[in-house]
């Protein structure tokens, strides 16, 4: 469906996390700047390095009744399904996709997806009996490991029948899902795109970012002084994306426009970033390019901020090569810095605060945990919301393991006339 | 792009890099393919996660493949997919006739269904019996799996778009088609595009017991038999394809020549399969096989050449089987091959022949196929020389419910 200026809608989002099931409880936690860590309990923290995630808590008892086959969902897949079901009700078409109702139409809806591991949590528990003795194993606890898992889950829970396609380039992987998607709406490829992410704490990723020296024991603190490393959490985001003049066309309200999506890779090094940030502000420039606006048009960023000493300092200065002296003063969203490092999902739900920034005119602030950097002079939003009643555009980066970049450009939508 | 798939200017494949059980480079690909029998060897079984019946063999690199393409100091830095990513993306550059410089515009699109799992094992064992304090750093880095993506950015200093697709057997021409999608829309003017994967003993152990791998047969012999009445899983393999894609206009400035061009692309999904299994929706998959041949303008009856992804699964061939014949409507369908009965399900050698054939390679016939399947309708071609063709039409369906389709043509000077 051509016209509204071929823009692309987000006309519902839907989010799983340690503040909570539903994009609701994330904002609410967000503007509280309540930070979700806690003591792992999925699995034994005891001999890891660290202790601390943003654990989601457990799953809302109708979505257990809304989905056949419980048992033999990952808890990645069921992440995804309440964020995939929660985004089509909010973007008014929860009938289309009710039980029975064939909604995934005739290849009109696709499902793009990001996730760094699917189902590992379960394959670990699977090979730890398989490994010692495969006799002992249940294969069919291996069924929903693989990393497409949750994407086709959620596409299988739809009855999506057009694209379907995970995309697992680690941490960037939600923001590159949500490109692709956009682009897929924008050919007509697909009418309604479900894009999003979702990944769930496992302990391969856990010790494996603990060996690097990358996680911090407390809680992370993007961009200060005495920042220490990453924080974990896990969860699902999904936006649904539809071509804007179908979402008027039924008298719904946009959520936000998907404006623009760039991407690159630093070709640097597998674990740490370039340190020029020239990868990164590559990303964000194609970006802007491909949302036809110019880096003054940004109002705020939600940073990657994993609140590692070489991350931040490397998205400092791709911040310094895209929005030159404005940098400094440009209001920054840290979200990582209370839900955690959602890994594969950590672009999807950073697009989905980001939104919500958008909508409700207001940056959600995080706690003032530490002192300011002097060598990263950044206006991050502290202790109370910023008001922004006026932001008009914002753009959203992913930067991954592997030095693959991915930017988001979601502008607000103000109504046929703006 | 002037539509969904559809290119307004053709999107190029430039150049080809395989390595894999035929060993490297697409002309021993095309040989292997030429002579139609499987590329088989022993799978180890030492470490006994397999079962006692289970199977025995699967299409596996041969040792001392990689010393042209990768230095011992790359090398050692990296999981088994990566460095099989690494060199056939080498060979690939190589083919197309670009020697270093022009990639920092360069996209990757690569496509893996397991990831590194050589070092996803041995990560697990360190976690799991000694402890998350033992963990290597090295291995978890290379455990990831946009690993072999990653490698070859920073190998080649390929600056674009860096992308993994993870979708099962479909993975491979999703991964094309997206890279196509990259060039379509102007944000590449080149992509290194493929499939890679690595089969361990455990991943082919754990396949065999979910009953996908081909068992012995009453012949004795261990083989996919796509299409066959008597087929019983396919054959697991491993290696790397990989393609360089490019605009019309980045391969005239430039000058060279082109193997193969990609005429549409697209996919689709079947609702109605299990998480490891397929489904029952061959209607709707055969209209989004017709959907993509629309995006080229082209019918099912255009088609010279069918490149099937059957790999002799049972429930696998008999969806790709309804899904071709309901896309063709009772029309009689153009020969059909099914070339993972020689290079094994995963790996990329699929996806090679696809672009072989689409370059004029011929394709030989089907190792193991003696007995159709009435049910399923097909024979594949025996191997018999065709007309160089026009048109060839790549199909993969994936265990889980995916599809994709990519269409190929000729390629131009």
């Amino acid at each position: 469906m051509a016209g509204a200026g071929g823009l692309v809608a987000v006309s519902g989002i839907g989010a799983v996390c340690g503040l909570g099931w539903g994009a609701a409880p994330l904002w609410e936690g967000l503007r509280a700047a309540r930070a979700g860590f806690a003591p792992i309990r999925r699995f034994d923290p005891a001999r890891h390095r660290t202790r601390l995630a943003a654990e989601a808590d457990d799953p809302p008892p109708e979505l257990r009744r809304a989905c056949p086959g419980w048992r033999r969902l990952s808890v990645a897949d069921r992440f995804a399904i309440f964020a995939a079901l929660e985004a089509v009700s909010g973007a008014g078409l929860a009938a289309r996709f009710a039980e029975g109702a064939e909604g995934g139409g005739d290849g009109e809806v696709g499902v793009w997806f990001g996730s760094s591991t699917g189902g590992m949590l379960e394959s670990e528990l699977f090979f730890s009996d398989f490994l010692r003795d495969p006799r002992r194993a249940r294969l069919s606890a291996l069924v929903s490991q693989q990393v497409n898992g949750p994407g086709d889950a959620v596409a299988r829970h739809l009855g999506a029948t057009g694209p379907v396609a995970t995309l697992s380039s680690a941490c960037a992987s939600g923001a590159l899902a949500l490109g692709v998607a956009l682009e897929a709406v924008r050919s007509g490829e697909v009418e309604i795109a479900i894009a999003g992410g979702s990944d769930s704490l496992c302990q391969l990723t856990y010790a494996g970012f603990n060996a690097l020296r990358s996680v911090d024991e407390g809680a992370c603190r993007p961009f200060r002084a005495d920042r220490a490393g990453m924080s974990f959490g896990e969860g699902a985001a999904v936006l649904v994306l539809e071509p804007l003049a179908r979402v008027l066309a039924r008298g719904a309200e946009p959520l936000a426009v998907l404006a623009g999506a760039g991407s690159s890779c630093d070709a640097h090094h597998m674990t740490a970033p370039d340190p020029s940030g020239q990868g990164a502000a590559a990303a964000v420039e194609a970006a802007l390019a491909d949302a036809g606006l110019p880096p003054e048009a940004v109002d705020f960023v939600n940073v990657h901020g994993t609140g590692t000493p070489l991350n931040d300092a490397a998205e400092w200065q791709a911040l310094r090569r895209v929005f030159g002296p404005r940098a400094e003063g440009l209001p920054l969203v840290a979200t990582k810095a209370l839900i955690g490092h959602l890994l594969g999902c950590s672009g999807a739900i950073e697009a989905v605060a980001t939104v919500l920034c958008l909508h409700h005119g207001e940056l959600h602030p995080v706690r003032a945990d530490g002192e300011a950097d002097p060598d990263l002079p950044v206006s991050l939003v502290f202790g109370e919301p910023l008001p922004l009643p006026g932001a008009r555009a914002a753009v959203s980066t992913s930067l991954a393991f592997g030095g693959s970049n991915a930017a988001l450009v979601f502008s607000r939508w103000t109504g046929p006339a703006a | 792009m002037d539509g969904p798939g559809r290119l307004r200017e053709p999107v190029l494949i430039t150049g080809l890099g395989t390595i894999g059980p035929w060993g490297g480079g697409s002309g021993l690909l095309a040989e292997s393919l030429r002579a139609g029998a499987p590329l088989t060897s022993e799978i180890d079984r030492s470490a006994r996660y397999h079962l006692p019946e289970g199977a025995c063999r699967a299409c596996l690199v041969p040792a001392g493949q990689l010393g042209e393409w990768l230095s011992p100091g790359e090398a050692r830095r990296m999981s088994p997919p990566s460095k099989l990513a690494v060199a056939a993306s080498r060979m690939a550059l190589r083919c197309a006739g670009l020697t270093g410089g022009e990639e920092a515009a360069t996209a990757v699109v690569v496509a893996t269904a397991f990831g590194p799992s050589t070092n996803t094992e041995a990560l697990l064992k360190q976690i799991l019996f000694e402890g998350p304090e033992s963990a290597s750093p090295s291995l978890f880095m290379e455990s990831v799996a946009n690993a072999p993506a990653a490698q070859i950015a920073i190998a080649l200093k390929a600056r674009g778009a860096s992308l993994t697709v993870c979708q099962r057997e479909a993975g491979p021409l999703i991964a094309l088609g997206t890279a196509a999608a990259e060039i379509a829309a102007g944000r590449a003017p080149r992509v290194l595009a493929g499939g890679v994967d690595e089969m361990t003993p455990l991943l082919h152990a754990l396949l065999d017991r979910f009953g996908a791998l081909a068992r012995c047969g009453q012949d004795g012999e261990e083989m996919a038999r796509p299409f066959d009445r008597r087929r019983t899983g396919f054959l697991a393999g491993e290696g790397a394809t990989v393609a360089v894609l490019e605009s019309r206009d980045a391969l005239a400035a430039r000058g060279g020549r082109a193997l193969a061009r990609i005429l549409a692309w697209g996919s689709a999904f079947d609702p109605t399969a299990p998480p490891t299994g397929w489904g029952r929706g061959h209607r709707a998959l055969a209209r989004g096989l017709a959907r993509t041949l629309q995006r080229a303008g082209l019918s099912p009856t255009d088609v010279d050449l069918v490149v099937s992804g059957a790999s002799g699964s049972r429930d696998g061939d008999r969806l790709e089987a309804a899904v071709l014949r309901a896309a063709w409507e009772g029309a009689p369908l153009p020969p059909v091959a099914a070339p993972k009965a020689v290079t094994g399900e995963y790996g990329g050698g699929f996806l090679g022949a696809a672009v072989l054939a689409a370059a004029g390679s011929p394709l030989g016939p089907t190792p193991g196929f003696g007995e159709p399947d009435p049910e399923l309708g097909i024979v594949p071609w025996d191997g018999t020389p065709l007309e160089p063709p026009s048109v060839v039409l790549a199909t993969s369906l994936a265990a889980g419910g995916a599809a994709a389709w990519v269409v190929l043509g000729q390629g131009m000077g």
